[in-house]
Formats: C-alpha cells, sequence, structure tokens
C-alpha cells in the first residue's frame, strides 16, 4: 500500500515542504489527497447551517426586512468566500505561512495591532468594540485571532518545543500567547476564554508535564471564582444559570429550554419550530441548536453531535499522522477550537454551564466567524495531505 | 527531526478523551431535558405560544308574547393599536382620529404607548370599522363583538333594563334573566409570535360560542305603545312629574304592559333626560332615578283604590251588606280627630253600595272599624300586601303596614281609604285582581318561556296562584260593585262603549300633606264580569285637576278603548 501512495504521490510530480526524519536529515515531502471525511463533513455542517439558518430567521426576516431569505443570503455568501478559502489554503503547503522565521511574529502583531486598533477606533467613534469595518466588509478581529494564535502557537511549539520541558519554557509558552488572549478579553470574554482554552490545550499536549497545569487549572478556578465575585453582573449569569425560572435575565434560558423539552424524540420537523417566532432572542446565531433540537428532536441533536463528535476523530488522527510536530499542533488547535466552542455553546443552550455567547461552530449565524473556521480547516486538510500513511 | 512523541500522543487522547466526556455529558443532558422534562416543558412552551382569545357569545332575545323582538345584538366592533406591528404611525393617527372622531392628541399617544395592545375605542358600528379595515393600515385592530341594541329605543325602558360594558344585564329583565340571556364565550386558542400576533395556517383549536337562550315575555308591544302613547299625553297635558300604567292579566298575573313615562333610551341609558336633570342631586343620583321602576320600588299611599280591599274584607266577614244605609256629614268623628269626606257637604244617606260608588270615606272609616284591626291585617296578609308580588324584576319594595299593636282607632279608619299605609302599585293591582277574580292571589310576571338557541329546547317558567284568598262570592259582589262605580259613580269617566268597566279611583295626598302635591290614579278592569285584563293608572303630581275620577279614569278609558278589541287575542 505504502508503495503505491508513494508511487502516486510522486507521479504528480509536486514537491513542496522540507520534512527531517528521524536521522536529522532533510527529504523532499510529497503531499497526497486531502482528507476527504473532513471535508465531506464541514461541507454537510455548512449546508446544514445554511439550512437551519434559513428555518430559524425566515419568520424574522420577512418581518424586519420583507425578506424571508435575508440572514440566509448573508450567511450563504459568506459560506461560498469561506468554502473557497479553505480549498485554497488546503491546496497552499501549511509551511508556506512560517516559511520566513519573522513571519509568524508579524501575524502575531498584525493581530495585536487590528484588535488594538478595533477598540481605540470604536472608542473614538463610539461605534462597536468588537467590529471593524473596511469599506463594505465588516468582520470580527477576534476570529482572526483564533487562527493566528493556533498558527503562531503551532510554529513556536514545534520550534522550541525541547524548551518546553520546564515549567519555565512552558510559562514563556504561555505568556506568548496572553497578550492577543488579554486584549480580545477586555471587550468579549467570552472569545478570550476561547483562546485561552486553545493555548492551554496546545502547550498541554506539547510538553511532558502534566502537574503545572493541574496546578494552574486549580489556581485558574480560584482566580475565577474571586473574578466572579467581584464582578457582580457575572454573579447575577450564575443566578441566572442555576434558577432560569425565577431569575429575570433567565427568559432567554427558559426560552430556550422551552424550545429544547418540546422537541421531544424526534422533533416537530423543520421549520415547524414556534420558539423561533421571536419568542427566542438569538435563534440564527448562538441559540441556534435549541431550534435544531425543537425541529429535529433528540435524534437530530445526537446525530449533530455526532457529527463533531466524527469531525473530532478525524482531527486527532491528523494530528497522530502529521509528518511535523508543527502540523500536529495545527490539528490539535483545531481540535481545542472546535472542541470547546461546541461544548460551551451546546452546554448554554441546555443550561449545563451559564450563559455566555459563543457561536455554534459551522451552523449558528456569523460571517467572519464562519469564514475563519473554514480557513483553518483548510490548515487542517493541507496538514492532511501531508500525513503519514500507515505501513 | 521534531518527533511527535509517546507522551504527547498519550495527552493527544486525554484531551480527545475529555471532549468525549464533554459530549457524552451534553448527550445525557439532552436525553433528560428532551425526554424526561419534555412534557414539562413542552406545555410551558405552549403556555407562552398560544394566546387565548375569546369570541363573543350573542345574547339571548327578548320577545314580547306575539314574538316581536324587544332587545337584539348588534355586531359592533372594538378598535384597538398593536405597537409593534404599527409601520407608519402618522398615518394610524390621521386615520383613527377621522374615522373615529377623536382628539389627535389623545389617539397620538396610545399609539406611542410601548403596550402589547392599547384599546382606542369600542362600540364602534360596523360600517366605520369596516371602513378602518379596508384602509389597510399596519397595527390598527379591529374586533367584532356584539352590542346590546333594543330596536323600540324607549319601550318599556324601565322593564327590560340594559347591559353594560361587558354586555352584562344592569338593570330591569336584563339584569334578573342574566343566566339566561347570557351565552358562553368561546374561545379561539392560536399559536402566536412574540408579538401575540397570530400565525397564519397555524391550526387553531375553536370552542364555539353558545348563545344565550332567547326569553319570551309576556308584554306585549301594542299594549305597551298604546299605553305608552296615553300616558305620555296625559304628563303632557297635565305636566305631571311621571305617569305609570301597569296592564296585567288578573287571572294568572301576566303582565301586558309596564308603563313609567318618561322612558329613557335604552341605546344610550347613561343620557340622562331633561326631566331627571332638576334637581341638586349627583349624576348617579339622578341616573337611578330615571332608571327606577316605580311600579315596583317605590310604595305610595294607595288612597281611595284601598277601599276595593276595605271593602271585601267587609263583606267577606259578613260586616256589611249592599244595601245596609250609611250616614255622610262630610266628615267623621274617630276618638279626638274630625276625619273628613273629601266631598265636604257630605254625602248624606246612603247604602253600603252608594257608599262605594260615592267613595264616601265615613261609610269605609264605619264598616273597617266593623271588621276591626286585626281580622283587617289578615286579609292584608290574604291578599298579599304583606309580601312582595315576587315580580320577576329586580328592586321591588315591599309595603308599609301599622303594627297590629299601634293600630287605633284613627290608624284603623285611614288606613280603611288607604292612608297611612304605603304599598307598591304592584302590590295594589295584585290584590285587587285576587279580590276580583274569584280568590286567586297570582304572581305578576313577564318571563313566560325561553328558548335554547341551538336547541329550541324550551322551558316554560311556573308561577305560584294562591287560590280561594276571597270566596267566589265575595269576588263577585266586588265586581258588581266596582262595575256600578264606573257605570254611575265617581269613576264614570272610565267607561268605554260597548265594553263592561269595573273600576276604582283614587286622589292620593303625598306627603307631607298639604304640600298640594297628589297622585292620581284610577285601577280599572274589564269586562266586569269576567275580568280579563286589569289595569292601573298613576299620575304623579298633576297640575290643575287632580281628582282621579277626572284626570286618571279617563285615560284608563282610552287604554281600554284601544285594546279591548283585541284582548281576544292575548
Amino acid at each position: 500500500m505504502a508503495v503505491k501512495a508513494k508511487t502516486q504521490v510522486r507521479s504528480s510530480g509536486k514537491t513542496t515542504g522540507i520534512r527531517k526524519d528521524n536521522q536529522g536529515k532533510t527529504k523532499k515531502m510529497r503531499p497526497h489527497t486531502m482528507d476527504y471525511s473532513i471535508v465531506f463533513l464541514v461541507l454537510f455542517l455548512v449546508g446544514f447551517g445554511l439550512v437551519m439558518i434559513y428555518s430559524t430567521s425566515s419568520y424574522k426576516g420577512s418581518l424586519y426586512y420583507n425578506d424571508a431569505a435575508y440572514w440566509l443570503k448573508k450567511q450563504a455568501v459568506f459560506a461560498v468566500i469561506g468554502i473557497i478559502a479553505m480549498f485554497f489554503v488546503a491546496r497552499i503547503d501549511y509551511h508556506a505561512w512560517v516559511s520566513k522565521k519573522w513571519l509568524p511574529w508579524v501575524y502575531y502583531i498584525g493581530t495585536l495591532v487590528l484588535l488594538g486598533f478595533t477598540l481605540i477606533f470604536a472608542a473614538v467613534t463610539h461605534g462597536s468594540k468588537r467590529w471593524i469595518s473596511i469599506g463594505p466588509i465588516r468582520f470580527q478581529p477576534s476570529e482572526i485571532a483564533k487562527v493566528v494564535i493556533i498558527v503562531f502557537l503551532a510554529w513556536y511549539i514545534s520550534k522550541y518545543v525541547r524548551k518546553l520541558r520546564n515549567v519555565k519554557g512552558i510559562g514563556i509558552a504561555f505568556l506568548l500567547a496572553l497578550p492577543i488572549i488579554c486584549v480580545v478579553a477586555i471587550e468579549n470574554l467570552s472569545t478570550s476564554i476561547i483562546l485561552l482554552a486553545i493555548s492551554v490545550i496546545m502547550i498541554f499536549v506539547s510538553t511532558d508535564k502534566w502537574w503545572p497545569f493541574f496546578l494552574v487549572g486549580g489556581v485558574g478556578a480560584a482566580i475565577m471564582a474571586l473574578f466572579l465575585v467581584t464582578q457582580s453582573y457575572r454573579m447575577d449569569r450564575i443566578y441566572t444559570w442555576l434558577n432560569p425560572a425565577e431569575s429575570e435575565n433567565g427568559l432567554q434560558t427558559m426560552q430556550g429550554l422551552y424550545a429544547i423539552g418540546s422537541g421531544g424524540l424526534f422533533g416537530k420537523g423543520l421549520g415547524q419550530s414556534m420558539q423561533k417566532m421571536g419568542f427566542l432572542p438569538e435563534t440564527h446565531n448562538d441559540m441556534i441548536f435549541s431550534i435544531i433540537c425543537e425541529e429535529l428532536g433528540l435524534f437530530g441533536a445526537i446525530c449533530i453531535i455526532g457529527l463533531y463528535f466524527v469531525l473530532l476523530w478525524r482531527f486527532m488522527v491528523v494530528a497522530i499522522n502529521a509528518t511535523d510536530l508543527y502540523g500536529s499542533m495545527i490539528a490539535v488547535g483545531a481540535i481545542a477550537h472546535l472542541g470547546i466552542q461546541v461544548f460551551i455553546n451546546i452546554g448554554v443552550v441546555t443550561n449545563t454551564i451559564p450563559n455566555t455567547g459563543i457561536p455554534l461552530p459551522f451552523i449558528s449565524y456569523g460571517g467572519t466567524s464562519l469564514c475563519f473556521l473554514l480557513i483553518e480547516m483548510g490548515l487542517v486538510l493541507s496538514v492532511s495531505r501531508f500525513m503519514r500513511v500507515k505501513d | 527531526m521534531i518527533e511527535i512523541y509517546v507522551f504527547q500522543k498519550r495527552k493527544y487522547w486525554f484531551v480527545f478523551g475529555c471532549f468525549t466526556v464533554f459530549l457524552l455529558v451534553l448527550v445525557g443532558r439532552l436525553i433528560k431535558l428532551m425526554v424526561f422534562d419534555s412534557e414539562e416543558l413542552s406545555k410551558n412552551a405552549l403556555n407562552v405560544e398560544q394566546r387565548e382569545r375569546s369570541i363573543k357569545a350573542a345574547r339571548g332575545i327578548i320577545y314580547d308574547r306575539n314574538g316581536i323582538v324587544l332587545a337584539d345584538n348588534q355586531p359592533v366592533c372594538t378598535i384597538s393599536v398593536i405597537y409593534n406591528q404599527i409601520t407608519d404611525p402618522e398615518k394610524v393617527i390621521q386615520l383613527l382620529s377621522e374615522k373615529l372622531d377623536l382628539e389627535e392628541s389623545e389617539i397620538r399617544k396610545k399609539v406611542e404607548k410601548v403596550s402589547s395592545r392599547e384599546k382606542i375605542k369600542s362600540n364602534v358600528s360596523k360600517e366605520t370599522a369596516d371602513e378602518i379595515r379596508e384602509a389597510g393600515v399596519a397595527g390598527i385592530k379591529v374586533d367584532e363583538d356584539y352590542k346590546r341594541y333594543y330596536p323600540f329605543g324607549n319601550l318599556a325602558s324601565r322593564v327590560l333594563g340594559f347591559t353594560g360594558a361587558d354586555n352584562q344585564g344592569v338593570l330591569g329583565l336584563e339584569s334578573r334573566y342574566e343566566s339566561v340571556l347570557k351565552g358562553t364565550d368561546g374561545t379561539i386558542l392560536t399559536l402566536t409570535d412574540f408579538r401575540g400576533v397570530e400565525i397564519e395556517m397555524a391550526a387553531e383549536e375553536r370552542i364555539e360560542p353558545i348563545s344565550g337562550n332567547d326569553l319570551y315575555i309576556s308584554l306585549d308591544y301594542n299594549l305597551q305603545c298604546f299605553a305608552q302613547q296615553a300616558a305620555e299625553k296625559v304628563r303632557k297635558e297635565k305636566n305631571a312629574k311621571e305617569v305609570s300604567v301597569i296592564l296585567m292579566s288578573p287571572k294568572n298575573g301576566e303582565i301586558y304592559a309596564m308603563v313609567n313615562v318618561p322612558e329613557y333610551n335604552l341605546n344610550e341609558p347613561y343620557e340622562l333626560l331633561e326631566d331627571y336633570d332638576t334637581s341638586e342631586e349627583s349624576q348617579n343620583d339622578k341616573l337611578n332615578n330615571m332608571w327606577r321602576n316605580p311600579v315596583i320600588s317605590d310604595s305610595y299611599e294607595p288612597g281611595s283604590t284601598f277601599k276595593i280591599i276595605t271593602a271585601t274584607a267587609a263583606l267577606e266577614e259578613g260586616k256589611v251588606k249592599l244595601d245596609d244605609t250609611f250616614s255622610c256629614p262630610g266628615f267623621k268623628i274617630v276618638e279626638d280627630r274630625k276625619i273628613r269626606c273629601h266631598k265636604t257637604q257630605g254625602h248624606g244617606a246612603e247604602t253600603f253600595k252608594e257608599g262605594v260608588m260615592n267613595s264616601c270615606n265615613p261609610v269605609f272609616m264605619e264598616i273597617g272599624a266593623r271588621v276591626g284591626a286585626k281580622t283587617m291585617l289578615q286579609y292584608y296578609h290574604k291578599l298579599g300586601l304583606y309580601e312582595k308580588t315576587g315580580v320577576d324584576l329586580p328592586g321591588e319594595a315591599n309595603s308599609i303596614m301599622h303594627k297590629l299593636e299601634k293600630i287605633g282607632a284613627v290608624e284603623l279608619a285611614t288606613m280603611s281609604f288607604g292612608q297611612s299605609i304605603q304599598i307598591t302599585p304592584l302590590q295594589l293591582l295584585r290584590a285587587v285582581s285576587a279580590a276580583i277574580n274569584g280568590g286567586n292571589l297570582v304572581t305578576p310576571h313577564f318571563a313566560i318561556k325561553s328558548q335554547d338557541a341551538h336547541t329550541e329546547e324550551v322551558t316554560t317558567y311556573q308561577y305560584e296562584t294562591e287560590e280561594g284568598r276571597v270566596s267566589l262570592q265575595t269576588s263577585q259582589t266586588m265586581r258588581e260593585l266596582l262595575e256600578a262605580v264606573v257605570a254611575e259613580g265617581t269613576g264614570k269617566k272610565g267607561q268605554v262603549e260597548g265594553y263592561r268597566i269595573g273600576g276604582k279611583t283614587a286622589t292620593s295626598e303625598k306627603l307631607p300633606r298639604r304640600s298640594g302635591k297628589y297622585i292620581s290614579s284610577f285601577l280599572g278592569f274589564a269586562p266586569a264580569d269576567d275580568p280579563a285584563i286589569i289595569g292601573l293608572i298613576l299620575i304623579d303630581e298633576p297640575e290643575g285637576v287632580y281628582y282621579g275620577g277626572t284626570v286618571a279614569a279617563p285615560v284608563m278609558a282610552e287604554i281600554f278603548q284601544n285594546i279591548l278589541p283585541y284582548l281576544d287575542n292575548l
């Protein structure tokens, strides 16, 4: 098999990327076909997302914009751009992004500048602090930060992996990620939590140490608790989480639960949701999963969770079989990103964890989020093209 | 080469394991919500999503005895605005102020108020509402409802009563038969969006309204009209305060007509009539005066018509015979009082029959004394004067009588010709009916039957009749006596050509005495030998001549003249 695969690769005649083998000798790498199961899963989820966005937003769209497909159209444009970008990125050798030593730093500084600029610009114009507009294009720099932090950390870790054997090295790696996390946290706590989780997981898997993470995890939990106590409105969020029915702010949570509960085993059928008739805010956005539950039932919801699981598992295959640590870490970053975001989103919708606004990957409405997620998929696909095929 | 170390792969699996556990937790949570809590959550969801809208049930129709509609329903509309749906507030304000004739500022306030629904005006006619609906301006909601409508305006206003804002009976028969007339509102359960707007195409659950039952009453539209016209005419002529007429069947108590002029407009019951806008009372009191039904709610000193009761008691007790002779010097000394007859020079020598025909007070004082207080009160009891008549109208008053131990000779004497006691006109009519119909104490009433609008099932109302209150003999004698009163006595002006009329006149001086205010009345029945109809007319505070025989009797004669030819049709 391996021989055959090699021949195929050779016949393509393309040689891109550089790989060092066990003996430290450099050797030309030959890309093969990307992991199509990931492609299909992603395309399916994006397509399903568009269907659900239409289902959840058509009523409000026709109400406010006299156009049932208002949100669908906007999202479809981003989906097309995103998918093109994904295939484009997938075709490019992922090493190309870090082929020069200064390139990762350009991404790093560039992202910080962009985030800073968004904050300052917003402060001047009193506009939104999460969005930046360049002409007709509006996007969220914090979504870019996710991709950048994955690429940057993957590059840094693969380069300095030996330094990560001690606490100092771990600390330095973490401190590198911290500026971006902190700048994002100023205005968008939930996204910064995602960034933090991605960073922690990527550093965690790259070192042989276990205890610093459990220690920091414990300290982090303590800081979190302190944070919650000092910030009363977030305490309120905890109260709402525990007593959604009694809390003033629990309405959205309760409506979400009503939607989920009324779905039953097989749901009301696609398009038959009642809660999307404006009872439940953010139906095409963060709360979209509750409408999936209402319309498609437990069966549909578990299918979607199953799809995410398979996708995570494919990322695992890519991560383990990646040809080098850099590629492997990109896949790990994608696992962390996708896993944590799916967990937080569905956790919030089902009131398993306190409320925080995180979109459901691929499905929730949001152009920037979808585009950069698809670019990230492109990176993983690019890594998959260089996977070692088992002998 | 930087290899992916084994410890790293172990950590990969650890992370992957963690995420797997997370996803399993979520699946577990979903199973709990969607399987175990599903029922309750669905119920709560439906609570939020479903809106109950009531469909007004039509109120039962009130028919007269011949099936003429006296109280009907008219579709009317309620106009409201829904804040969330308004796209062009200026247009809404302009349209509504124009069509509904309301101040712009008033509408603006409601249009701009952030509420789910703001009522602008109710009881809007269907034509106006249709015009508004056809204008097709977003945010205006038109709801159809029923409004009570009285085709004859003020006809029998104090009997029928009217309905309030929620279509509930407020007064009269509307109030008394509320449970019969009132229907059961239906409901539409519709799915709505968050603004409360019904979702088109969504299946709705509908519980149909059940209309109220129709009521058939004994009132006769024609008789009521005649009586009202006659009453209005005499009220105008005599510039009287009020004129009341009751026409009833003495045989079974069915009331054919009950008039109290001025009658108010049932379609605009809160519009105060000029006649009631004179006093210093509050608006509420004035309205209550206009709405009240004096023939059942107000007691008065009946005066000479009450002599029928005294005569009945005396005859029944055998204390007097028709040809017993009396002498009237124009007064009678009772203990230390000199009680006058209405004819100051006296009637001279007369038989009992002549005494009745002359309405001679001394004769009745004499026979009252012969009967005695205790026996007299027993007859009051027998003739139902101590109890309410039981008429099916709300607000009936009772009589005001002396207590037996307080009755001395003077009280007995005044009672004998209808003074110092107070009864309601209807109580008098009922008592006299018993005296002339062979001794049957009937229950005056209006409702005859009710009919279910859907099943057409008929419920007939039963009323009590107490028999044998007066002997047949005495009853016959009374009929003859009262026929003589009209034929040759004080009630001559109550005669109707071609008919045998019995009756008795009365002129009661209102309290306080010497105020110059009188109630002139006449009680008549026909045919005199077998009464099919009995009527009472009261003219409150007539100006000029105030004798019942002169003022009241001709009015009853006029009414009888009009209605007696039709009596067989009743």
